[in-house]
This record gives structure tokens, sequence and C-alpha cells, in this order.
């Protein structure tokens, strides 16, 4: 233990030594986060030729720096234009974006930095110090358990249906169905693709990203001068840091939110194949059904931001416990992080921390590190981001379609998956006008080929026997879990509304 | 959910456009894999089998409503004046325009023009030269990162052509 | 920070890839001829970042100097390759300027399984670069330790086995085996090869099968019981046995195996051309700055292993037949 003490202090202080490599790296991740298309995993891809030249090192504190800033990134336009950047943050927009109209997209913006850097902090120090047991996680669930996670996050197209049932239902399973385009995993047979290969693989997530959030929403905007509702443009007038400091209150106020929703996101994390927008779902899903006010959410409410936000920077630690411990990249990032270590003659997997244990703490001391900088280098910033909210929807709206739709080409180079986004957004925008929800539309688009392919995987094992949905003891478990989070609302609901009755029954014996 | 009378009746043509997709695009999965294997069919047949399901229930209430009178085949919900004069329509054309001709005009100059277009027609021909050069610096930006910066497969016309000479030579 | 260097990456990989060939002291051997007068294209039906990615440029650093011009990649991933097949097929010119760098193995496996919108015949591949054999192996914490284990195991209960996907040569080199010993394995397709080591490590399934390069790179979170082919790299495969020594059988190898292509149309037309193609390849696989070029690339130089038209033309055939084969069992048809 002294040993590990002494590695650590020393690794501390040389990580810190590479602020120079860090800051700048923030900068670029947030960039490439922002913008829908790009993320870690294909920056780093872009750079490998000046990745691979550099020393270790510097390598290994670029890429996680990177990782880290990338997907906060992804938060900001989320949060203040309605494009989460990756799907990771597909459930920012829900509560983030409304801030933003009310005029609150600083204070968003510091909640959402805040929420990110603590979560990230304290899951890196958690994995840190609990890796060899958060490894385990993925040894037990398995593909029966993820379907129920996969539930979990899904079941929250049922609470934002909530207003008009049978609309929210076609939704989410329009959706579902919508996800449900490409080869099965088993025998590859294509389904649903209207001939087109470029559908075989699944309908790409970028493009129905932005098509359904971004292109509708941009149709929609120029309605109004500006996106902002008119008290908010009063509030905006006067820019202050005032606002900053008041998100930053906000979130610290909600530091056990923070904690258990980051917590989520590093269970999740730490699965193999499991990622950043299940996590989101999943944090988002549960901090509303444990919420005493989830009739708020969706309309600005601050934990429907910060769920999200905590749990997807959980997730970012969680990815890195796997490939150290197991040699198993969590993710894409962490696959293309393997790659890399690999050149430099790093292997990972269970001999790492005996063979270079400076590599393996390195790498969560550069996280460490990463998102305690971060938070000092783009919290400032927060006042003058939320200015784009500002600019008049005449100019912003144009600027978001071709912007976006420029990045729904990024990730793959087909001009087929700008018409995809085309054909997104005009979906969106139909979905909006008429009172569906987009963001059900998305959940299932998104969350449906990952349970269906934890459904089929487990039920190829089982050769087709569905009794296997419920064989094993943590499964079930979670089973349980998910009919409660489902039925204590409801019966929570339910409560409240008898007891308020019962009150204003009284008021008039007074 | 019934709806009070004294409201307008519910528009509900154009609410009748996403669950009528929906089931057109379900008919069309199914017909893709009526004959492969279980593994293909088991989990769509589930889900979409759900959302025929609701998709018939939204019909039937629809039909239910309409026969009282609470509800008309109205489609003010999804098209209306005021789209035409906000320039919505507008908008969603040249958005059309910008994928059918990024791939012949090269990405630059597409989306110069897309966004000089769309600006003006918003603005309804007002500041016409911010327009422009806010086009300009932003289409230039996006060829800077883009095409210059990252070499990304984007649709190539002459400008980028006439700048990947300038910038050989120069 | 070099951040402020300007961010082409193919600029930054030819310059690179350049410069490593000057400091291994090539000789550049320029042809006076009209052919080549542009770089050529290809097409990689794969990942930018991934395997072939790696293999075509530490492979094309050595050959562009024998051939005299430049390479340019160009990746077109999806549907197993398919996407890329079909844009260099229906979009490229068949003038020599244009080939493509599949798999010979799942690539053509695919064929059999469903054939693409072009004859087979249009195509063929002229340059094999590398063999990668699948491998069988467990978890480093899986109870099967043996490949006996694996046998008594299987005859209590049908064993979960993972692969990246139905239709490849490491899944036909398991339904092989399993003919061999008269049992019955389950394939459970993990959608890639991350996955399917992540599949053994945690206990998904029960062991898994695949392509050995990939499972080298798991280092000792696995351990390797069998090769579908010769084991060229001993320690880094544990050792394992090949599956045809093992159990007295003579299954071709099961590979992972790439190879540039080129429309047969162009050949025809421009025989010249492609003979220029084919010498070059060849030369380049003469030159010791190959080696160099893998091992400086982490690959595995084991697996360069050279061969031509005929070479290749033999193991589509094998795989087209292996796949007619077992495509009930590979599309649960």
């Amino acid at each position: 233990m002294g040993d590990t003490a002494t590695i650590l202090t020393e690794v501390f202080f040389e990580t810190i030594s590479f602020w120079w490599v860090i800051v700048p790296t923030i900068f670029l991740g947030l960039i490439v986060g922002g913008i829908p298309g790009f993320s870690a995993a294909n920056t780093i891809i872009i750079l490998m030729p000046l990745t691979l030249s550099m020393s270790l090192e510097t390598g290994l504190i670029f890429m996680v720096s990177l990782y880290c800033s990338a997907r906060m990134g992804a938060g900001i336009p989320a949060i203040l234009v309605n494009i989460p950047g990756t799907a990771g943050a597909a459930a920012t927009p829900l509560d983030g974006y409304p801030m933003t109209k009310q005029g609150k997209g600083q204070q968003a913006l510091a909640m959402t930095f805040v929420a990110s850097s603590l979560g990230g902090l304290l899951t890196t120090i958690i994995a840190l110090a609990a890796m060899p047991l958060l490894a385990r996680v993925g040894f037990y669930m398995h593909s029966v358990e993820m379907i129920v996670v996969m539930l979990f996050g899904i079941s929250l197209i049922a609470s934002i249906a909530a207003q008009d049932m049978l609309k929210g239902l076609i939704a989410g399973f329009l959706g579902l169905m919508i996800g449900s385009i490409g080869t099965d995993v088993v025998y590859a047979t294509p389904r649903g693709t209207f001939g087109f290969l470029e559908l075989y693989d699944g309908v790409p997530l970028i493009p129905a990203l932005v098509g359904l959030f971004a292109v509708s929403e941009a149709f929609m905007i120029i309605e109004k001068r500006l996106i902002i509702t008119e008290d908010a443009q009063k509030a905006m007038a006067r820019p202050s840091w005032h606002a900053t400091f008041e998100g930053v209150g906000i979130a610290f106020k909600r530091w056990w939110h923070i904690t258990w929703t980051s917590l989520i996101g590093l269970v999740i994390g730490v699965i193999p194949g499991a990622g950043a927008s299940i996590a989101s779902f999943v944090a988002y899903q549960q901090s509303r059904s444990f919420s005493k006010t989830p009739e708020k959410y969706g309309t600005g409410h601050p934990e429907g931001l910060i769920a999200p936000e905590s749990a997807n920077n959980g997730v970012t630690s969680g990815t890195l416990v796997p490939l150290l411990v197991l040699g198993i990249p969590g993710g894409a990032t962490a696959a293309i992080m393997l790659v890399v270590m690999q050149f430099h003659g790093v292997s990972f997997g269970p001999s790492l921390f005996e063979e270079s244990p400076k590599v393996g703490y390195g790498m969560f001391m550069a996280m460490a590190v990463s998102y305690f900088l971060m938070i000092l280098t783009i919290l400032p910033l927060s006042r003058y981001m939320s200015r784009v909210t500002t600019v008049p929807t005449i100019y912003l709206a144009p600027m978001i379609i071709s912007f976006t739709l420029v990045g729904a080409f990024v990730p793959r180079e087909y001009m087929f998956d700008m018409y995809l986004a085309l054909a997104f957004g005009v979906l969106g925008y139909i979905a909006r006008r008429t009172g569906y929800h987009v963001a059900a539309i998305l959940i299932g688009v998104i969350l449906g080929p990952l349970l269906e392919r934890y459904f089929l995987w487990s039920l190829k094992k089982s050769d087709g026997d569905i009794s296997i949905l419920f064989s094993s003891t943590l499964g079930n478990i979670l089973w349980v879990g998910l009919v409660l989070s489902l039925v204590v609302p409801i019966w929570l609901d339910m409560r409240r509304k008898k007891n308020a009755q019962k009150d204003q029954e009284e008021i008039p014996i007074q | 959910m019934p709806l009070d009378p004294k409201d307008p009746p519910r528009q509900l043509g154009g609410e009748l456009v996403i669950p009528v997709l929906a089931v057109a695009f379900t008919l069309y999965y199914f017909s893709s894999i009526w004959n492969s294997p279980w593994t293909a069919q088991v989990s769509a047949f589930m889900v979409g089998g759900i959302l025929l399901l609701v998709c018939a229930m939204f019909f039937l209430r629809a039909i239910l409503w309409l026969s009282r009178g609470q509800a008309s085949l109205g489609v003010g919900n999804l098209f209306s004046i005021e789209d035409l004069r906000t320039g919505r329509i507008g908008l969603i054309a040249t958005t059309v325009a910008f994928c059918v001709f990024i791939d012949q005009l090269g990405f630059t100059l597409t989306t110069f023009l897309f966004l000089a277009l769309s600006m003006i027609i918003l603005s309804k021909g007002k500041s016409p030269l911010l327009i422009v050069a806010i086009s300009a610096v932003m289409a230039l930006g996006g060829w800077a990162v883009f095409i210059w910066a990252f070499d990304t497969r984007f649709p190539r016309g002459w400008f980028e052509g006439v700048m990947q000479a300038v910038i050989a030579n120069g | 920070m070099t951040m402020t260097r300007k961010l082409d990456r193919r600029g930054f990989l030819r310059t690179g890839a350049a410069a490593s060939a000057m400091t291994l002291g090539l000789p550049g051997i320029v042809r006076a001829q009209d052919y080549p007068s542009g770089n050529i294209n290809v097409v990689i039906p794969t990942r930018e970042g991934g395997g072939a990615d790696r293999n075509f440029r530490a492979f094309t650093s050595v050959w562009k100097e024998k051939l005299g011009t430049d390479f340019e990649p160009g990746f077109f991933p999806g549907a197993s390759g398919r996407v890329g097949y079909e844009i260099y097929m229906g979009k490229n010119e068949p003038d020599a300027y244009n080939l493509i760098f599949g798999n010979m193995g799942p690539e053509v496996l695919n064929w059999a399984v469903q054939p693409p919108s072009f004859p087979l015949e249009d195509y063929f591949y002229f340059g094999r670069v590398d063999t990668d054999p699948g491998a069988l192996f467990v978890g480093a914490e899986s109870p099967l330790q043996t490949m006996d284990d694996i046998i008594a195991a299987s005859k209590e209960r049908k064993l979960n086995v993972g692969t990246s996907r139905m239709a490849h040569p490491a899944s036909i080199g398991l339904l092989a085996l399993g003919e061999e010993l008269g049992i019955e394995f389950n394939l459970i397709p993990l959608s890639g090869g991350k996955n399917t080591v992540a599949g053994a490590v945690t206990g998904e399934v029960d062991f898994s099968v695949l392509t050995s390069g990939s499972v080298i790179a798991a280092g000792d979170s696995v351990k390797t019981l069998l090769v579908f082919g010769e084991n060229k790299v001993g320690e880094g495969l544990d050792n394992a046995p090949n599956i045809n020594d093992a159990y007295n059988m003579s299954l071709p190898e099961m590979l992972s195996s790439r190879a540039f292509a080129i429309h047969q149309k162009a050949a025809d037309d421009y025989p010249e051309r492609f003979d220029l193609l084919q010498s070059t390849f060849k030369e380049t696989f003469e030159d010791p700055a190959l080696m160099e070029a893998y091992v400086a690339s982490k690959g595995t130089p084991e697996y360069l292993n050279y061969g031509g038209v005929e070479e290749c033309a033999e193991f589509m055939a094998a795989m087209l037949e292996l796949g007619e084969r077992y495509k009930p069992l590979l599309t649960g048809a």
C-alpha cells in the first residue's frame, strides 16, 4: 500500500507538470466534442500520426484529456441549441435546452460543467480505489442483465409520454422500429433497409440525432426572433458573472444527486460494450423516478440536466477499468487508446499493474487532473458561450442546418448520411408540429438496436428459450428494481395527489 | 382522454401523419423479413406488433372523436399560411436544395449559397451585405476545417479545385 | 505541443512514410513509363484506423517506392465490407488506377452467404499480403482451460462459442471441428473482435474463436488452445497446436487474408499496367524494408505471406466452397 501511495504521489506531480499538454487539449476536446460527427475517437484517429509521434506519457495524457473534454464539449451545443454532439449527450437537451430558452443558458452551462467535472473526478477516484472490484462487474453483467438495463433506459419513453400516452407510445415504438433497421445480429439478414447498403449496419446515430433534434428545431425556431423568451432577453441584456455562480451553486447544492448519478455512469461504463448513451438515459430515468417533482422534468429542471451529464462523465472513467484491468476496451475511444499503447509496447491486461504501474495509475491521474483543470478553464467561458442564444434565429437556423448536415456526413463520409439527416429532420419537424415527442423517437432509435442485440444473444444462447431472461439471480434483482422504479413513482404520485386533496378538503374547515 | 367540449375541434389531420407513416413503415419492414430466420423476426414482430396496436388504438380514438364532432381532419397544426410568411417553407426548400446540389457544386459554394439564400429569405431581404459576409465567412471556415485541415471526403466542386491548385502552387 | 502544425493527416502519413523509407535507405526505383502517371486509389472496405488501415500503410510504404507513385486510401466501411466492394465495382473506373484492399476470408465467405450485386468474376485478387489463421481461445479465468475440458464439458451441455460474425473463417473452423468431434457448438456472433474477446473473458460465452491477430493483441487476458492453421507465432498464441495436427484433420487453413484486388476488365484492357502492378507487388516482398515497416507498425511480421493470382484464386474458391457447404448453419435458413 505504501508503494502505491508513493507511485500515486509521484504520478500526480508528473501529470500536473504536463498542464501545457492538457490545457490546449481541453480546448480541442471541447471543440470536437461540440461538433456533431466528431468525437474523441475519430479525432485521435485523425491525429494518429501526431499521437504516435508523442512520447508514451504525453500521448497518454493527450488522449485521456481529449476524451474527458470531448465528453463535456458535447453537452454545450446540446444545451444551447438543442444539438447533442454525440449520442452520449442525447439526454442532455431534455432539460438543458428548455433552460436556455428561459434565458438560463449560462446557469445551465455552469451547472453542467460542475456536474460533469465533479462526476468525472469522483468516479475517477472511485475507479482508482475500487478498480479490481469494478472490473468484476463485467463478469456478472451478461446479455440477460443488460436487457434489463436497456429497459430501464427505454422505460423513459413512458414517462416522457405521460401527457398523451398513445402518442408517446407511437413515437417511442416508431423509434424502436426505425432502430431495428439493419441486418440482424445473428444471421446478418438485411431488414427494412429499402435496399440501401448504407443501412445494413443499422441507422447511423449522428444523422438520426442531428436530424431529429437540431434540423427539426431549426425549422421551428424561426417563428421567433430569438430562441430565448422575451423575459429572458431582458435578463440576458445585462450579462454578468452572477448567472455562472448561480449555476455553480445549484450544482453544488445537488452534490448528492451528482454523486449517485455519476455512479450509475461508472457502473454502466465498466461493462464492456455499454456506453454513455445508455448511462445518461438510465440516469435521467432513475433521477426522474425518485424525484419528488417528476412533472418538472423536461421543462428545464436542474436535476434533469445534472443526471445525464454526471452519468456520461462517470462512463468516461468507467471505460478505463476494463481496458486497464482486463485489456478489453469498453468503448471506441478506449479501443483506440489500446492501439496507441500497444504501439508503445505497453500491453494492457492483468499484468499491467505489475509491469508498468505508472501507466495504469497515470491514466487515472491524467483523467483526474484533466477534470480539475477543465473546471478552472471552462467555467469562466460559460458567460461568453451562452451569448450564442442572442443571435437572431434568421442567422442561427440556417447555420444550425448546414453545420449539422455537414456533421452527419463526417463519421462515415457518405452523402447518404446527409440525406438521412434531412429525412430525420423532416420526420422530427412533423412530429414536433403535431405533438409527438422527438426525444421518445430518439430513445427508441438509440437504445432499440442495443436492446435487440442483447435480447438475440440471450435467445441464441438458450436456443430460443425465453425463460433465460429470468435465469440469473442478478438479472432477477434488476427485474424487480425495474418494476419498482416504474411502479413506485406512480404510487408516490397517487399518494401525493391524495394528500393534496386531503389538504384542500381541510382548508375550508380552518 | 375526453376533450373539453368548449375547445375548438382538435385538428387531427396533422396528427395522423406520424401513425400512418409508422403503419406503412412497419408493414414494409414485416414484408422484408417475412421469409427470414427467426432471429431476424422475433424482436421486430414484437415491437412492430405493439406499434401497430397503439396506432390502431389511435385511429379508433380519432374515429370516435370525429364522429362526435370533437375533432376535424384539418391539418392546420402542420401547415399554415404562417409557414409561408415566416419563410419556413422557403427554409425547408433551401435545405432540400442544399442536399441536392452539394454533390455538383461542391461543399463550399453550396454552403455559401444555402446560407446566403436562406438568411435572405428569413430576413425578407434585409441587410443583404451582412448576410453575404456572414455566409462567406462560415463557408470558408467550413472549407478550412473540413477540407483543408481534416481532408474529409466532402463533395468537391470548382472552388475546392481552384483552392487546391492555389495551395499546391503557393 | 505540435498542435499548431497543419492537421492534414494524409499529408502527415505520406511524409512520415517517405521519411521512414528514406532512413531505411531504399533505392527509389521509378520506371520510365506512362503508367502510373498519378496516384493509385485504393478502396478499403473497413474503418479508418483499423487493422486493414495499418496493414495497408505499412505495405504501401514500400510498394510505392517500387511502383513510383503514391497509394491513396479511401475508407468505405459498412455491411461487412459490402459497401466498399459495391462502390469499387460500381463507381470506380476499371483503369488499373483503382484497386481494392480486401480480406479474402470473411469478405468472400459473405458472397457465399449472400451474393453481391455484381458477378464475382468481375474482380479478382492478385496480391496477397498476409495470412492470419483463426484461433480458438478461452478467457484467463474460464473453468475450461484445455481442449479436453471443452470436449468433456460439451458432452454435458451445448457450449456457447463467441465469434465476430457467422460468415467468418474462424466460425467455419469451429463448425468443422464440431463435425470432426461429433459435438454441436452454439455459435454466438458477438459483432466484432472486441466483443468476441470480451465475451470469452467475462464469461458471456464459454469460449471464442477469432482471427489470431486480435487474439495476440488481447495479451494474457486470454489463453489460446487451438489454431485453425499453422501457429507461426508460437508463444504469442500460447504454443497452441494446429487443428490438423491435433485432430488429424485436413482442413484448409481458416484465414483472414488481406489482399489487393482489381477489376477483371482493367487487367484485360491494360495488361501491361497489370503486369507492372504484379511485378512490383512481388518485388515488395523481396525487399527487407517490408519486414521492417511491418515491425515498425506493430503488425505481426510472421503473417506476411506473398501470394499471387493463383494462390488467391485457389483460396477464394476454397472459401466459396466452404461457404456453400456450411450455408444453412451460417444463415439459419
